[in-house]
């Protein structure tokens, strides 16, 4: 039996996610589009909810998987693979990821060492709760201890139906015990009162049969109150599953000087977090952190050919010129191809819990003139040619050619340079078909147009690269970088409040300042050191923590800057 | 041959109708012992388990405290499967023309009973263990599959109420007597249990809404006015609650004193030793009160005598609490004998008790008004319930 103590002894109340946010637009020609719903199973990114992260705790490089539940409270499988073998032991423990119950550790438990691989470590940790967690991972060995920080957006993503069986046994207790109890109580007025020895009288036994149909009554009217008691229990739980926050999303396509606009605004979302004890507390999505310096990361991908992609920046409308009164998120489109195009805005609560919000929109053709190139010689990737815009400071796009599961698995993408990105596939479990499920570190090798290894990169908003990784039918997007799936802003939060960071002791405060599309300017520096950099120098070689979280065909994007341009690498994989 | 035991004059016993065969009972019968073991073992196994997810957080299914929440159900199917058993098919004098037939099988009616709860207890565990994959582990005392568990427990002590009854009415008086405390240590671990079930209800920070009356009004005084009923003892209320309290108190005061440190996170607060319940409720006010005034009830009808009762709980409870809950919630009571010191380890340092401070009343004087004259129903309810079971047990004889 779990047995907790429930409580409503929070103070915080629920808070209102859906805000009514009023969408100023300029007097010009305006298209709304209305938005599908889309019921997406996901937490951070959309429908990959596992978290992959290649950082290192002390000396020691980890490649660590965490399996987020389902249902929350529920169990997170974690396993980590050391890059070397002098580590002893690793333990692991669940927590806050930043404020109250970010710093009392409880008791962490021992990972597993794996029998056959002394490398490879496996742990079961309770998750208790929604939101913005971490897991700490202490690594102990021959250099010594170190710690590393995990960000864990805990979301619950499902509800389990009753199997038949179950159902059949249930329901056959139930019947056994409520007709034992029926005849129990007919037992009660028949006999229970009768002198011993003496047997039951008709009037006793008429009463005990009165008293068994009237039993029956009384113990349906408990089961139905009993059903209805159920069914909003299941109602409640329901509300906290979480699902992408919808963007309602207005073109504004004027020939003004902005040229074609997108303004978005959050739709109706429902993100608990908290204590399922106390009242539900609700995420505040007007409340966002930067991640690697932007507010939110915009992309847009042309379905169902996955043929035009776009890495784009919205700012808070309140700071766009000529709109102080406008709320939501604004940005500047390039001359994109029209189509049909998913939406996804990556965006970091102040808690550090990621969000991706989700949406669609059908954008005609758009003022400025199109990409336009061909496809070079055998090499599958993006259009040659340059891109017409505003793609100004870290946006970025490209044209490929369509998605193709024929040519999928391809290793090679070419450059708008003349260079080549090369997804390298020696490893044994990249050779083989791709599995779901299986955490992989995808390397890629950038080439420059003599077939030499690049050596003009550069951070691209302080990361080596950027992936980002999608399912065909859009059920899948991940966004991801060389340490792994977890946002950036929520991996700086966890390191800040590691034990011996000064910054812990600020219960209650993130450890970056909190931001309001409202109005509060975008806080600077964010830009940290990537895996793969050391200051403006990237190495060519990169790699990228993920596992496919199902089956089916995938485009991935990867991104890199070269002196001072963004290019983008296409691949395309299969996924068994 | 045995001949009949006298039953105290303030019995209501027809003892002209009790035949000849019925021998004297001058022990106590073992089956008794074992029930009354089992209802023990779940009450302080329910505590340990609260204190223990309070404290530690994680557990298994064989943590100390679950085994002795499921040695009641053991305890109780497995001795009264064997009493029913043994009287289908044996030929006891001892028992077997007390027993009434369910089925094809005989048996007393309490044993019958919790036989049931013991199986209604099996039968949650399949139930919990699907809520828990369905919608994560329930982190509640108040939901469906504990419900269902508590429904067993609460027939197993049913049953062993029944069975004490029954035995009551022919016992010797020394028999009768230690039956007759049996029923009141019955009745304060029955009262400890309820007010464990609404818990969620009656947190300190919670004493000064309507819903924390409601809640007490609606559990304890069917209980204190059944077990008045049935006692023979003038002041049994009284030791109900006395009983209740202190088992309430010594559980406040041993469990802090052993070492734990949470398993499951995040934490929020430093926890080193093992976080009790709190400090018991001040039924014993009512109670006391109750039990004075009685006979001057004695005389009136069933339902008089209910609103009357029903409302005097009420009133004196709440004068009683609601003083005493703004004491609770100042820093006065954080001590080792009030036990506000103590938090769960998931309690957040923004919560209201940790704050010391009362839950804000959200709700308008009218809503005030009707939630609070709906505890006074449900009190006067309640008490009319315990009047008409006590009375129908009074005078069970199988």
């Amino acid at each position: 039996m779990k047995r907790f103590l429930t409580v409503p002894i929070s103070r915080s109340l629920a808070v209102p996610v859906a805000r009514s946010i009023a969408l100023s637009v300029s007097p010009s020609i305006v298209l709304a589009i209305a938005l599908l719903a889309l019921a997406l199973p996901a937490s951070a990114h959309i429908g990959s909810p596992d978290v992959f992260v290649d950082d290192h705790a002390g000396p020691y490089r980890l490649f660590v998987t965490v399996r987020v539940p389902q249902v929350i409270p529920g169990i997170a499988e974690i396993e980590i693979r050391s890059e070397s073998n002098d580590l002893e032991q690793i333990r692991i423990a669940p927590m806050q990821l930043t404020g109250p119950g970010s710093q009392f550790p409880p008791v962490a438990d021992v990972a597993q060492r794996s029998k056959t691989d002394s490398q490879f470590f496996t742990g079961s940790l309770w998750l208790m709760e929604f939101g913005s967690l971490q897991v700490r991972i202490d690594a102990d060995g021959a250099r010594g201890p170190g710690e590393l920080s995990v960000p864990v957006p805990a979301t619950a993503q499902r509800m389990l139906p009753m199997s038949p069986f179950l159902e059949i046994l249930l329901a056959g207790l139930a019947l056994l015990l409520v007709s034992a109890l029926i005849s129990i109580v007919a037992a009660a007025v028949r006999e229970g009162n009768l002198a011993p020895g003496l047997a039951a009288t008709p009037v006793t036994a008429r009463r005990g049969r009165v008293s068994a149909v009237v039993a029956s009554f009384v113990i349906v009217g408990i089961l139905l109150i009993g059903g209805n008691w159920w069914k909003s229990e299941a109602s409640r739980y329901a509300s906290h599953i979480y699902a992408p926050p919808q963007m309602q999303v207005t073109l504004d396509d004027a020939s003004n000087q902005h040229g074609a606009r997108l303004f978005l605004r959050e739709g109706p979302a429902t993100i608990a977090s908290g204590n399922p004890r106390r009242d539900t507390e609700r995420s505040d999505l007007d409340n966002l952190i930067p991640d690697h310096n932007h507010l939110m990361h915009f992309f847009m991908i042309r379905t169902p050919a996955m043929d035009s992609f776009w890495h784009l920046h919205p700012e808070p409308a309140g700071l766009v010129a000529g709109n102080a009164a406008g709320n939501g998120f604004v940005v500047n489109l390039p001359a994109v191809p029209a189509g049909h195009y998913e939406l996804y805005a990556d965006v970091v609560l102040r808690s550090g819990f990621p969000v991706t919000m989700v949406g669609q929109i059908d954008l005609p053709n758009l003022p400025g003139e199109p990409p336009t190139g061909s496809l070079t010689g055998s090499l599958r990737g993006p259009l040659a040619g340059p891109l017409k815009g505003p793609l100004t400071g870290d946006d970025s796009g490209v044209v490929a050619h369509p998605l193709d599961a024929a040519a999928a698995n391809t290793a090679t993408s070419a450059l708008p340079d003349g260079g080549q990105m090369i997804w390298e596939r020696d490893s044994p479990a990249l050779k083989a078909p791709l599995k779901m499920n299986v955490p992989l570190m995808f390397h890629f090798r950038v080439m420059d147009r003599e077939g030499k290894p690049a050596t003009d990169l550069e951070p691209y908003m302080g990361m080596a690269a950027h992936a980002e990784i999608v399912r065909s039918d859009g059920s899948v997007f991940a966004h991801v970088h060389p340490s792994g799936s977890a946002a950036m802003a929520a991996m700086e939060m966890a390191r800040a409040a590691a034990p011996g960071n000064p910054q812990i002791g600020t219960p209650g405060e993130p450890s970056v300042n909190a931001i309001s599309p409202m109005g509060m300017p975008a806080m600077a520096g964010m830009a940290m050191p990537a895996t793969g950099t050391t200051n403006e120098h990237v190495d060519p070689e990169i790699s990228f923590p993920y596992g496919f979280p199902k089956p089916g065909l995938y485009r991935i994007f990867v991104q890199v800057k070269r002196a001072g341009k963004i290019e983008t690498g296409v691949f395309d994989a299969t996924v068994e | 041959m045995a001949t009949l035991a006298t039953t105290p004059p303030s019995r209501a016993i027809d003892q002209s109708a009790l035949p000849k065969i019925a021998p004297v009972i001058n022990s106590v019968p073992w089956f008794i012992w074992t029930l009354f073991a089992a209802v023990v073992s779940v009450v302080i196994g329910g505590y340990w388990d609260i204190s223990w997810h309070m404290s530690i957080g994680r557990d298994s299914f064989w943590t100390p405290a679950h085994i002795a929440i499921q040695l009641c159900g053991v305890l109780a199917g497995l001795s009264c499967g064997y009493l029913i058993l043994h009287c289908t098919f044996g030929s006891d004098p001892a028992v077997q023309p007390y027993t009434v037939h369910v089925w094809r099988f005989r048996g007393p009616l309490g044993a019958f009973l919790a036989a049931w709860g013991g199986a209604m207890m099996l039968a949650s565990a399949p139930f919990d263990n699907w809520w828990h994959n369905a919608y994560g582990l329930d982190v509640k005392i108040f939901s469906p599959p504990h419900v269902v568990l508590d429904g067993g427990v609460l027939a197993i002590q049913a049953g062993a109420v029944l069975l004490i009854a029954s035995t009551m009415n022919r016992a010797t008086p020394r028999v009768r007597a230690t039956l007759n405390a049996f029923l009141l240590l019955l009745g304060g671990m029955i009262t400890m249990l309820a007010l464990t079930i609404v818990w969620e209800s009656t947190y300190r920070v919670l004493m000064h809404t309507p819903q924390c009356y409601r809640a007490v009004a609606f559990v304890v005084p069917v209980v204190l006015a059944g077990f008045a009923t049935i006692s023979d003892y003038r002041w049994a209320r009284s030791i109900i609650a006395g009983i209740y309290s202190l088992y309430a108190m010594v559980m406040l005061w041993i469990f802090p004193l052993f070492p734990a440190t949470p398993k499951l996170g995040p934490v929020y607060q430093k926890i080193t030793h093992m976080v009790p319940m709190e400090f018991p409720l001040l039924i014993i006010v009512p109670a006391f009160l109750l039990d004075a005034l009685w006979p001057k009830m004695a005389g009136w009808k069933r339902w008089t005598q209910a609103a009357a009762g029903g409302t005097l709980f009420l009133w004196a409870f709440l004068a009683a609490q609601w003083p005493f809950s703004t004491f609770l919630v100042s820093r006065a009571s954080a001590n080792w004998f009030f036990g506000t010191k103590y938090f769960a380890y998931f309690a957040s340092p923004n919560g209201f008790d940790v704050q010391r401070m009362f839950f804000p009343l959200h709700m308008t004087t009218t809503g005030f008004a009707m939630v609070m004259v709906e505890a006074f129903v449900f009190a006067i309810l309640s008490t009319r319930l315990g009047l008409a079971w006590g009375g129908w047990i009074r005078g069970i004889r199988r």
